[in-house]
């Protein structure tokens, strides 16, 4: 598994290659001391998992992940900001306390290895969890639960259980990156995910409307129609 | 004042109570009769008994009256409903008094018989009883009115001086307290972070990882200390900077310099504790660990004028994270310099360079 540690401070990323020099199965291909450094690692070495702290000149961690295209595992790393870190929502990351302690690095490493090897089953460059900034919240969100995005401007708008937060992205770029077998386009402004479909009906201008279970009815424009039922029918 | 010297402080003006009524009252009486022996020449002996009984019956009633007020918390009462409720209570009292004098030898004090008949001499003998009494009635009632003023005067002025005493102790508490407050504590971030890098230079470099648990140890130390001592010579804030950005600079490497430049006689001027240490870490940390480069921490200092001025100058980013400003520290260490200093010590911060703030601390010598 490939990593990349992220931190400014020079002895805290010698410190972690030093714990991490006793786990074979993690190689470490870079190390960054900012935040523009960082991001253009990540884009040109594709790691796996990503050792990032909090607190960095020019932009937070925060700040990297959302400027990703594609973001990989993430362990955080931080000295007093696990209040900031414990505000995520979703157990899909973790984070270390610096001085960091052997046993808990160990322990999330475990985590990650297990959750690589679910994601290796999955097909090559398809987005299976997505990074969401919005206002003073931050979540890692699977996209598998999310049951419909739509298109606000320049945003796309997440409808993930009760929340609904925005997306800094357009609508047709993160739609290359999405599982076929999962998302459909229904229309010009929204993608519906097809696992929350809880029932198609006809409609009175003759269109098709796809009840989202615990969400709104979508209307599947004429022109994706006929692609629906293919794809329904399987 | 505290809770034990309150009875001691309550049998004081219980005290002085009984001394001013038994002292009121005894005058009175003592001049009563002596009025009563000279010049009406009453029999002395009779007179001297009837007033003396007059009087303690007048202090037993005013002292009845007082407790009375007292259960029905007259004193918080406003000054035209207290005057109100004096007045009612004066005649009240008065009524049964002023009819005992009328009916005692004593009457002929406040007779006024003789002028009466000059005046109306047709008046009847019942007419003339009747305004007799009432005059006599009138009398007790004013002598009860000008006792209650004069106790609540009292009593109004021991609360006021009360209150103000507890206001001017409240005030000093509150300033103390406030001090305590504002006084920074060590940044929890920085001991991590600090404790982090010595595990680092444990493996990497032992001589220097023993160095900084030492100047770790001082800079808690001293952190810890200051809750004590509300100021400090420039010079011991300076011992504990010099540790402190020493351990910096060890955590950033080459991304932190320092420099500084302070003459002997400015490093005697006492400034407030955690002072400089609290505008020496806002410089750290929204000015080098914004820096991916870092940059040159500079601290001046002279005395001119019997005043100190400080100086502290970092670069920062043009651009600065929106977490960045005026913060909490700052407003901080310019609370506790008008609470130490009044208006003669100012700390500002000048941002008026894009990419250099420059704290500027000034800070009378004390004699």
């Amino acid at each position: 598994m490939k990593a990349i540690i992220i931190d400014d401070e020079p002895p805290a990323r010698r410190e972690l290659r030093r714990l991490l020099a006793d786990v074979a199965w993690v190689e470490i291909i870079g190390e960054a001391g900012n935040i523009e450094q960082a991001a253009d690692m990540v884009e040109s070495l594709a790691p796996d998992l990503l050792f990032l702290d909090i607190q960095m000149p020019g932009g937070s961690g925060f700040d990297l992940l959302t400027r990703l295209e594609h973001v990989p595992a993430v362990i955080f790393t931080t000295a007093h900001d696990e209040h900031a870190v414990r505000a995520f929502e979703v157990d899909a990351l973790d984070y270390l306390l610096k001085p960091i302690d052997p046993a808990r690095l160990a322990e999330a490493l475990t985590r990650v290895k297990s959750a690589h090897a679910e994601r290796a089953r999955q097909p090559d460059d398809v987005l299976e969890q997505i990074f969401v900034r919005d206002g003073g919240r931050c979540w890692f969100i699977p996209l598998r639960e999310v049951s419909l995005l739509s298109s606000e401007g320049n945003y796309i708008r997440l409808s993930w259980g009760k929340s609904q937060p925005l997306l800094g992205r357009a609508l047709a770029a993160l739609e290359r990156r999405l599982d076929p077998n999962r998302f459909f386009r229904a229309n010009r402004r929204q993608i519906i995910n097809l696992d929350f479909i809880d029932n198609v009906e006809l409609g009175v201008n003759g269109r098709l409307h796809a009840q989202l279970r615990d969400g709104p009815e979508v209307e599947i424009s004429r022109r994706q129609a006929r692609l629906f039922k293919g794809k329904m029918s399987i | 004042m505290n809770d034990a010297s309150l009875p001691a402080q309550h049998t004081k003006s219980q005290q002085l109570y009984w001394i001013l009524q038994v002292a009121g009252w005894g005058f009175y009486t003592l001049l009563r009769i002596f009025g009563a022996a000279t010049i009406l020449e009453l029999p002395w002996g009779k007179s001297a008994l009837e007033l003396s009984l007059f009087g303690g019956v007048g202090l037993a009633v005013s002292h009845w009256l007082r407790n009375f007020a007292k259960r029905h918390g007259w004193a918080a009462l406003s000054i035209p409903k207290l005057a109100a409720r004096i007045a009612v209570a004066g005649f009240i009292v008065g009524i049964p008094l002023g009819i005992m004098t009328q009916l005692s030898d004593v009457s002929a004090l406040q007779d006024p018989g003789p002028e009466l008949k000059a005046y109306a001499p047709g008046l009847s003998a019942g007419m003339t009883v009747t305004i007799q009494t009432l005059l006599q009635i009138t009398n007790w009632a004013v002598l009860y009115m000008i006792w209650l003023a004069i106790y609540f005067a009292a009593v109004g002025l021991r609360e006021h001086r009360t209150v103000r005493l507890k206001q001017s102790e409240l005030t000093r508490a509150l300033q103390f307290a406030e001090l305590r407050l504002l006084k920074s504590q060590l940044n929890p971030h920085f001991l991590f972070n600090a404790l982090n890098t010595v595990r680092s230079l444990i493996a990497d470099n032992p001589s220097l990882a023993q160095s900084a648990v030492t100047r770790l140890a001082n800079t808690l130390r001293y952190s810890l200390s200051s809750r004590q001592d509300e100021l400090v010579t420039l010079a011991q804030e300076l011992g504990i900077v010099t540790d402190y950005l020493e351990l910096e600079s060890m955590r950033f490497e080459d991304r932190l310099r320092v420099e500084r430049i302070v003459p002997a006689d400015a490093a005697s001027v006492y400034i407030p504790v955690m002072l400089l240490q609290t505008l020496v870490e806002n410089a750290i940390k929204h000015g080098i660990a914004e820096l991916p480069s870092g940059g040159v921490l500079r601290i001046s200092a002279v005395l001119e004028n019997e005043m100190l001025n400080v100086e502290i100058e970092n670069p920062r980013p043009a651009a600065p994270s929106p977490a960045a400003g005026e913060g909490v520290g700052l407003r901080n260490a310019r609370d506790r310099l008008r609470l130490l200093f009044g208006a003669r010590a100012t700390l500002d911060l000048d941002l008026s360079k894009p990419t250099v703030a420059t704290a500027r601390l000034r800070v009378p010598r004390r004699r």
